[in-house]
């Protein structure tokens, strides 16, 4: 049918063509000419593209706007031009020898929602990126970061301690502190914050979320090492009018969202949005005396605002400020217990975060390719929490400028970015008596290159180099090549540097929940690695509905890095700089396709090996499997009116620290395999939404998760092997009303 | 060959009578010509129309940007369905689009991007 459909467009094509050389062969014209404007204002385009229809053959125009092509070139009579910040446009020119073309500019900050259903890998960029769209996120539980990835095979999401029950990401079998998060790309939720940080965003804030494997741009800061992940906030400018979330779930823990839009004039809109969490039920399904999960209240606030001049000035302000306490431990725990031989085992926490954040880009009038931009951004950071006898507080104070200029050289075949930027940060760690202090004062300056023949190579090359005021200069290259085989086979290849300064104790709190001592034999040096990788797509189409294969390696081997040692003695976790290698190898193939109109499938399967010297012996790192595997079903009858989804996940097996010298008990040193099932049910209406799910449906739980229970505050003690679920099953509902 | 033939003309007849008895009197098709440009705004305003409350079917021909509507006459009106267009973002014959609900459409879906 397709190929039926080609060759008739061949054809088509070829006698149009043959007609269009008949009609100039006697005017003797061997060109065509022509100029590229401006539609608004008509000044010539500079470095346009003008490409034949359906060939590689095409020019730039020059310093006035003109154009000269061979008519030979020509496949059919159809011009493609194309320039930065302009709507591309295809022109017939049978019958002509000259022509004056004008486009139309772009509103530059205004995004595209991508709604598309096998649009989640992107054919676009040059990085290997993923879309989860607001379509993906109301497929899975509400109402945090975390719960967003459930249907993703790429980001796991795992549980840090059996008290907390906190979510962390991980990323090519990475911990989440070497992923980078921005928020509307401006870096978030960074240091002492990272372990709690899915719980600070609300589902409900989230428009869609760019996840990118392995080295990205190298623009937002040296951080990054095993990808980043950019969570676009609701707009202003688009958000629905109001916006109402509730949810309940079987441990009774409910939820709350509320957002509000308003367009306060022309220039300004503005979004308010507000999260409120609350868990006030003690449940201990597994019998250890322990709650499967820590008690807690969370409100958030978060408040947009946006200011759009013609189409030069485009500014965005936000505010954001949460609250979140927790209470964790044995069931019979109380508040502010005093510490006594009789007490009871239990963690609290007390979290307060102001932040805010500015963008503002200046677009040259007339030079739609050409802009600078200013990102601000301030963080306070502080929390107190006991665990157990331990008390553990601290403090961040950040502060974050970076100036980007854009432009071309030439034309827009050759793109440039260069900056600069400064970044503050402040740390002050207490852990009983020991105090961890720190003041980080770092300018840089940043350059990216972006080549693009317009037809089937990118090339992004990007350095940045940044003063340290502790660590000295740091320089931090990235590359990322794009390659289109064909329009549906491309290859991606991607490497770099990335350096970060370790925060030990906040990114290894699992282990406060626990016997061990943190043990600092040395002065830590900062992280630095390098990653390379690269992966392969393929779409497809098989019976008239879209597929894709994606396949990709990614190798990351450290320079150094902080080395939380669980191996080496029962009774420590040792912190000390990289002796020896350190590296992950982490390979994923991914296969999606729409079986039955309506009907999706996505499969993948996972290997990560992941090693690191621990004291002199190279062994894997405690707590990621080598196989994973992952299927999910999506359901959907025309128009999204019932949907119904279901996630399976295969976890092999994987090793666990040493504990075998517990109280003289032997203890596994590996977890069992497990499966893990999600489902959900959800029905449309015009402005109501119903839903219906489950976590954990085939009600696997970790056996012994919290290891020598029965005494806390014994030797034996330690809850921070988690490796599966803990709470089993748990059946949630809830409603979405929404007005446009 | 044929006797597929045969056998499809017959369901299709089959289906026909039935939907014909369906019908009860109520059913009603308007056409409205609408503002959509692309196969985006099709799929937009194709969804927006399953939502309304009344309407049976909808279909949008991108070229002549003419949307027809099939509702119970019963449930909703000639008027309430140009409305429901006009919420979307597009214009329903001399009825302008809401200006926030235009706004809000892709860059694509604009009128002034002009057919593609």
């Amino acid at each position: 049918m397709i190929l039926a459909k080609s060759v008739r467009h061949l054809y088509l094509a070829l006698g149009t063509l043959a007609l269009f050389i008949m009609i100039l062969y006697p005017a003797t014209a061997q060109q065509l000419t022509g100029k590229v404007v401006d539609k608004t204002n008509y000044s010539p385009l500079i470095g346009a593209n003008v490409v034949w229809l359906g060939t590689a053959k095409g020019v730039s125009t020059d310093a006035a706007g003109n154009f000269t092509l061979q008519l030979s070139d020509a496949v059919s009579p159809h011009i493609i031009v194309s320039y930065l910040g302009y709507k591309p446009d295809t022109v017939d020119v049978s019958g002509k020898t000259a022509i004056t073309i004008a486009l139309s500019p772009t509103s530059s900050l205004r995004e595209v929602v991508v709604e598309g259903q096998q649009t989640r890998y992107s054919a676009l960029t040059p990085t290997n990126s993923q879309i989860i769209t607001t379509r993906d996120l109301e497929k899975s539980a509400c109402c945090n970061l975390a719960e967003s990835f459930e249907t993703n095979a790429s980001v796991e999401v795992t549980t840090t301690d059996a008290v907390s029950g906190a979510k962390q990401i991980q990323m090519l079998g990475l911990d989440g502190a070497y992923t980078l998060l921005t928020t509307d790309n401006v870096p978030a939720l960074r240091g002492l914050s990272t372990p709690y940080r899915l719980n600070y965003l609300s589902g409900t804030y989230i428009e869609s979320i760019d996840i990118i494997k392995g080295m990205g741009s190298a623009l937002n800061g040296y951080e990054s090492i095993s990808g980043q992940v950019n969570v676009k906030l609701k707009d202003p400018e688009k958000s629905e009018r109001l916006y109402l979330n509730l949810y309940g779930n079987s441990l009774a823990k409910l939820d709350a969202n509320l957002n509000v839009s308003a367009q306060v004039s022309p220039e300004w809109s503005t979004l308010l949005m507000l999260h409120s969490d609350h868990l006030g039920n003690r449940v201990d399904r597994n019998n250890d005396g322990f709650m499967d999960l820590a008690l807690g209240t969370h409100h958030n606030v978060y408040n947009k605002w946006k200011y759009t001049h013609g189409n030069t000035w485009v500014s965005e302000f936000g505010v954001n400020a949460l609250r979140e306490t927790k209470l964790g431990g044995q069931m019979d725990y109380v508040k502010g217990e005093p510490i006594g031989p009789n007490q009871h085992y239990g963690t609290e926490s007390e979290t307060d975060r102001l932040s805010f954040y500015n963008k503002t880009s200046y677009t040259f009038p007339g030079k739609p390719y050409q802009s600078l931009g200013f990102i601000s951004s301030a963080v306070h950071h502080k929390f107190n929490s006991i665990y157990g006898r331990r008390q553990y507080n601290g403090e961040q104070n950040t502060g974050d400028l970076r100036l980007i200029f854009q432009s071309i050289i030439g034309h827009t075949g050759h793109t440039y970015k260069v900056g600069a930027s400064f970044l503050y940060d402040d740390y002050t760690e207490r852990l009983e008596q020991s105090r961890l202090a720190r003041t980080e004062r770092v300018p840089g300056i940043f350059a990216e290159y972006i080549f693009n023949n317009s037809e089937n190579l990118t090339v992004v090359a990007g350095a940045r180099t940044d003063f340290h005021n502790l660590y000295g200069t740091v320089f931090t290259p990235r590359l990322n090549i794009k390659y289109d085989l064909t329009q549906n086979t491309i290859f991606r290849l991607a490497a770099g540097k990335g350096f970060r300064v370790a925060n030990p104790i906040s990114e290894n709190t699992a282990a406060l929940v626990s016997n061990r001592a943190f043990v600092f034999g040395e002065e830590l040096e900062p992280e630095k690695a390098w990653n390379l990788g690269g992966s392969f797509t393929q779409y497809f189409e098989l019976g008239g509905r879209p597929g894709a294969f994606i396949t990709d390696y990614y190798y990351t081997t450290f320079q150094n890095q902080v080395v939380a040692d669980m191996y080496t003695s029962a009774s420590q976790i040792a912190f000390y700089n990289l002796q020896g290698r350190s590296f992950s190898r982490s390979f994923q193939a991914e296969l999606q396709y729409e079986v039955l109109k309506g009907f999706d499938v996505k499969t993948a399967y996972k290997y990560y090996d992941v090693q690191t010297t621990y004291n002199g012996t190279t062994q894997q790192r405690p707590m990621i499997p080598q196989h994973r595997f992952f299927v999910n079903l999506g359901f959907a009858t025309p128009f999204d009116k019932w949907r119904a989804d279901l996630t399976t996940q295969y976890f092999g097996q994987m090793p666990l620290a040493y504990m075998e010298s517990h109280g003289g008990a032997t203890s596994a040193r590996q977890s069992d395999a497990f499966y893990t099932l999600n489902g959900q049910v959800s029905r449309a209406f015009k402005r109501w939404e119903l839903y219906l799910g489950g976590e954990n449906l085939l009600n696997f739980r970790q056996p012994d998760a919290i290891r020598g229970a029965d005494n806390p505050f014994g030797p034996a003690f330690d809850a921070s092997m988690v490796w599966g679920p803990i709470t089993g099953r748990v059946i949630y509902a809830g409603m979405r009303f929404k007005i446009e | 060959m044929k006797i597929f033939r045969n056998l499809s003309l017959a369901l299709v007849m089959f289906f026909a009578t039935i939907s014909a008895q369906a019908q009860n009197g109520n059913e009603k098709t308007v056409q409205i010509k609408t503002s959509a440009v692309c196969g985006m705004c099709k799929k937009t305003l194709e969804k927006a129309m399953a939502y309304e409350k009344g309407v049976k079917a909808s279909t949008l021909d991108v070229d002549s940007k003419m949307l027809s509507v099939t509702y119970d006459s019963k449930k909703t009106n000639e008027g309430k369905i140009r409305k429901a267009v006009n919420e979307t973002g597009y214009d329903a014959d001399d009825k302008p689009a809401t200006p926030r609900a235009y706004n809000k459409l892709d860059d694509c879906c604009r009128k002034e991007a002009g057919a593609h």
